[in-house]
């Protein structure tokens, strides 16, 4: 009887928490159109952003609170709206932004080619389109990120000065993600790993069967979906693999942080000791990985400039200034090597776009001090968690 | 094992059988479980196949790395057995396991030191985490459990519920962060070169192991004589007998064989004041802990299963619901103790994962449900219900990560593991289909 009872409680209280979810979503979706067009003073400039997704921190901790400042200081109103990774999500959010008065549109987009019914129904509106971080096909649109190519290059360079000659292992990304497959490989290569392996002086140990395959495409594992437990295995796998060829292990380029996370996973399990290996972003623990010695260099790409610049961008949209006379005011390391206004960018699909490509910043246990006082969201007790006299970071911890 | 017996067959037939009739029929003599030795068999060639394409392959450190990685599924498979057994699904076990993986992890950087005040030399924080974890498994079950069985939502929905809101939330403890850096104590639950159990203790449990089997066999003969049942024939007694205490000693010797790496085996000669020969000392690492704790959940979940009166009612209402309901059985508690039980294992799954990972990150357990129920149907459970044994499902997960690290081992990259994956589980049960239907002929 009494479970019976809580049952039906249990009912009546499901169906009235989704009668709310319900009036939740009618609610949100229905809000009243401000004020539309361009121009306009800069108190009722409405700029709007399309996250993909909230499940990596960076984009919640780091780059939101930044654009979000940016135009509230300017008079501004911050509206968003986050996909979940879900490319259908966004195109819905694109349609409620707009229709809740956006004046400029900041679009983190989930895929490159799904996004473009979401593109143009904003161009349709009149609302200016910013990429942000990542590109989408469109000559109107204005690009802003950092410069992945570079990225690769950085990570590449910092490696290949510790260890000039060896064995290394390439962990990449999700395969379905250029910067995974096409840009950080193509910044490794402008780093010189494709002279140094073609001279015999680096061997790729997971290259292709027999040695003959395609550079860069078919060397190295893929990790899918960027996922931390996958790239453990596979790591595992590769540690075992060269035991039984009796051949170690001299470097590791791994393509950003959850990947790196699970290759210094692997190498613990395996009591290998760490190798130099790198990774990319600036995640809290890969820092701390950074700074025990465990990994060696992370590229971090400081996306507390990226989000002011995309907010100065926007407002100054907002107030009727032409894409291409944009100028923004960043910190200086990591500022466009082309100015701070604007240029000409080539697309892979031969369109031509506006962007504005920062530069990411190489941080090895001796530069931690750049992030430690650039107000990044991992903070001294993460990053230091743990650091003894005899770890490399231990200096700039102090 | 005692439901085979009424397949022996009955003397005196197989006077003109062929040999492979023959061969079939001291098969059956010995009452091996077929299904179960096909499996083996089936792993037995995967592993050989990869031996053949690299030859570094089968080695007993490989070997251990393959066991331990899947081990967090198997630990899991071991419990969807009893809930697909009766007829029931839970897709929720992958994010259960992230957010109980998630929850050690936060307890051991920041609520057990910031919140409790209990510092890093507090003494058995490892165990409290562990016991938080698994009442945190056990509530989330129950719960899950309890609005399948006593208000009658079908599990499919409950659970895809579980999924989405379970995995959401564990975005909320740490934004999204990795959470790194656990207990040392507790990491050795991972295993790892400084989690395994040693030379000494791995020979003891393969002595333990092979005094089971014997008393084992001894203790079925004395049953069956006492409730004067056909009785094995003596020579199908010692073969099983002797294979398996050479199975359980030749495990040992083989886990024996895997060595601690070099760094460690360096520092364990200097801590016992050992001078190393040239070339590094041996030190034998032995049966690595997870491998230990998967031991032991298995011949535990195979007791409940088939020992005590709960399991009994889990199969009892698998093979005909409204029978069992009709015979007084308590079926909406036993569905729920299934899910609690679920929840409890994704409590052990998320230990090792996260000690082997040494932190959580949001993706842990990601696909696992899929993994999981793979394992278990590979292991020869059926979704009509009532059919499935654990050993099976264990199986089934060493099957599958035998061709995933296989695979990864010679070089196929995820997408190409995941292919042959989907490949194997079709062909597992297609094959298993055709054989019953054969078997039913």
């Amino acid at each position: 009887m009494v479970i019976r009872r809580l049952a039906a409680l249990l009912a009546v209280l499901a169906v009235v928490l989704a009668a709310c979810g319900g009036t939740g979503t009618a609610s949100g979706s229905a809000s009243e159109p401000a004020s539309s067009g361009g121009g306009g003073g800069t108190t009722d400039c409405t700029v709007a952003v399309s996250w993909n997704n909230f499940q990596q921190p960076r984009w919640a901790a780091a780059d939101e609170p930044n654009i979000k400042q940016v135009v509230e200081d300017a008079g501004g109103t911050y509206i968003s709206a986050d996909a979940d990774l879900s490319s259908e999500q966004q195109l819905t959010d694109v349609s409620n932004l707009i229709g809740q008065g956006a004046d400029v549109l900041i679009l983190l987009a989930q895929d490159q080619n799904a996004v473009l019914p979401a593109l143009q129904e904003a161009k349709d509106a009149g609302i200016p389109v910013i990429a942000y971080d990542r590109l989408i096909e469109d000559p109107d649109i204005l690009y802003i990120t950092f410069n992945n190519v570079g990225v690769g290059e950085a990570q590449a360079a910092a490696v290949l000065e510790a260890v000039p000659e060896g064995n290394y292992v390439l962990i990449k990304g999700d395969p379905g993600d250029p910067n995974a497959s096409t840009f950080l490989p193509q910044g490794w290569d402008d780093a010189g790993l494709k002279e140094k392996v073609d001279a015999g002086d680096i061997t790729i140990l997971n290259g292709p069967e027999g040695g003959s395959g395609e550079w860069p495409a078919d060397y190295g594992t893929y990790t899918d979906a960027w996922d931390t437990q996958t790239a453990q295995e596979n790591m595992e796998a590769i540690i075992d693999a060269a035991n039984a060829d009796d051949v170690t292990i001299d470097a590791i380029l791994a393509e950003n942080d959850s990947t790196a996370l699970g290759v210094v996973a692997a190498l613990e399990a395996k009591s290998y000791g760490y190798p130099p290996l790198s990774g990319q972003d600036g995640d809290p623990a890969n820092l701390n990985n950074v700074a025990l010695g465990k990994q060696y260099v992370d590229v971090w790409k400081n996306a507390n400039e990226l989000g002011k610049a995309a907010g100065q961008a926007a407002i100054q949209m907002c107030q009727g200034t032409a894409m291409a006379d944009v100028s923004i005011d960043i910190e200086s390391s990591v500022a466009p090597t082309d100015g701070n206004s604007p240029t000409d960018f080539e697309t892979p699909g031969g369109n031509t776009v506006k962007s504005l490509i920062l530069q990411p910043t190489p941080l090895t246990a001796e530069d931690l001090d750049v992030v430690l006082s650039a107000g990044w969201y991992a903070g001294k007790d993460e990053i230091c968690a743990g650091v003894t006299e005899s770890d490399p970071g231990w200096d700039d911890c102090q | 094992m005692a439901n085979v017996a009424d397949t022996a067959p009955v003397p005196g037939e197989s006077r003109t059988a062929s040999t492979a009739t023959r061969m079939r029929e001291m098969l059956s003599a010995t009452e091996v479980d077929v299904r179960l030795f096909g499996m083996l068999v089936a792993l037995a060639a995967i592993l050989i196949g990869f031996q053949l394409l690299d030859s570094g392959f089968f080695s007993p450190g490989n070997m251990v790395t393959l066991a331990v990685q899947a081990i967090p599924v198997a630990i899991l498979a071991t419990g969807m057995v009893l809930v697909i057994v009766s007829r029931n699904i839970d897709l929720s076990v992958g994010s259960l396991t992230g957010i109980i993986a998630m929850t050690y992890a936060m307890l051991m950087t920041d609520w057990l030191p910031n919140i409790l005040g209990l510092g890093v030399d507090f003494p058995f924080r490892w165990l409290i985490a562990l016991v938080i974890g698994i009442a945190v498994g056990a509530t989330f079950g129950a719960v899950q459990g309890f609005i399948i069985a006593y208000i009658g939502v079908p599990s499919f929905v409950v659970t895809l519920g579980g999924l989405l809101s379970i995995r959401g939330a564990i975005w909320y403890f740490s934004n999204g962060a990795a959470v790194t850096r656990l207990d040392p104590t507790f990491q050795l639950i991972g295993g790892g070169a400084r989690g395994s159990i040693g030379e000494l203790l791995t020979w003891g449990i393969g002595l333990l192991g092979c005094a089971f089997v014997i008393f084992a066999l001894w203790n079925g003969r004395r049953q069956r004589r006492r409730f004067g049942f056909p009785l094995r024939p003596m020579w199908a007694e010692v073969t099983i007998g002797v294979l398996g205490c050479a199975a359980m000693l030749g495990l040992a010797a083989f886990a024996n064989g895997n060595y601690l790496p070099a760094g460690l085996a360096t520092q364990y000669a200097q801590e016992r004041g050992i001078v190393e020969p040239p070339g590094g000392l041996k030190v034998p690492a032995g049966f690595p802990l997870p491998v230990i704790l998967l031991i032991a959940v298995t011949v535990v979940m195979t007791w409940i299963a088939t020992r005590r009166r709960f399991g009994r009612y889990v199969y009892a209402y698998g093979g005909n619901p409204d029978a069992a309901e009709l015979a007084g059985i308590n079926t909406r508690r036993t569905i729920l103790l299934t899910f609690v039980i679920m929840g409890i294992l994704a409590a052990l799954s998320a230990a090792v994962v996260a000690a082997r990972l040494n932190g959580a990150t949001l993706d842990i357990g990601n696909s696992y449900e899929l993994y999981v129920i793979a394992a278990a149907v590979v292991g020869g459970t059926s979704f009509a219900g009532g059919i499935g044994t654990i050993p099976g499902a264990v199986l089934g997960a060493f099957v599958m990560q035998a061709l995933s690290y296989g695979l990864s081992f010679i070089g196929v990259n995820s997408p190409g593991q995941n292919v042959v994956a989907g490949i194997v589980l079709i062909l597992a049960v297609a094959f298993d289909t055709w054989n019953r239907r054969r078997a039913a002929r």
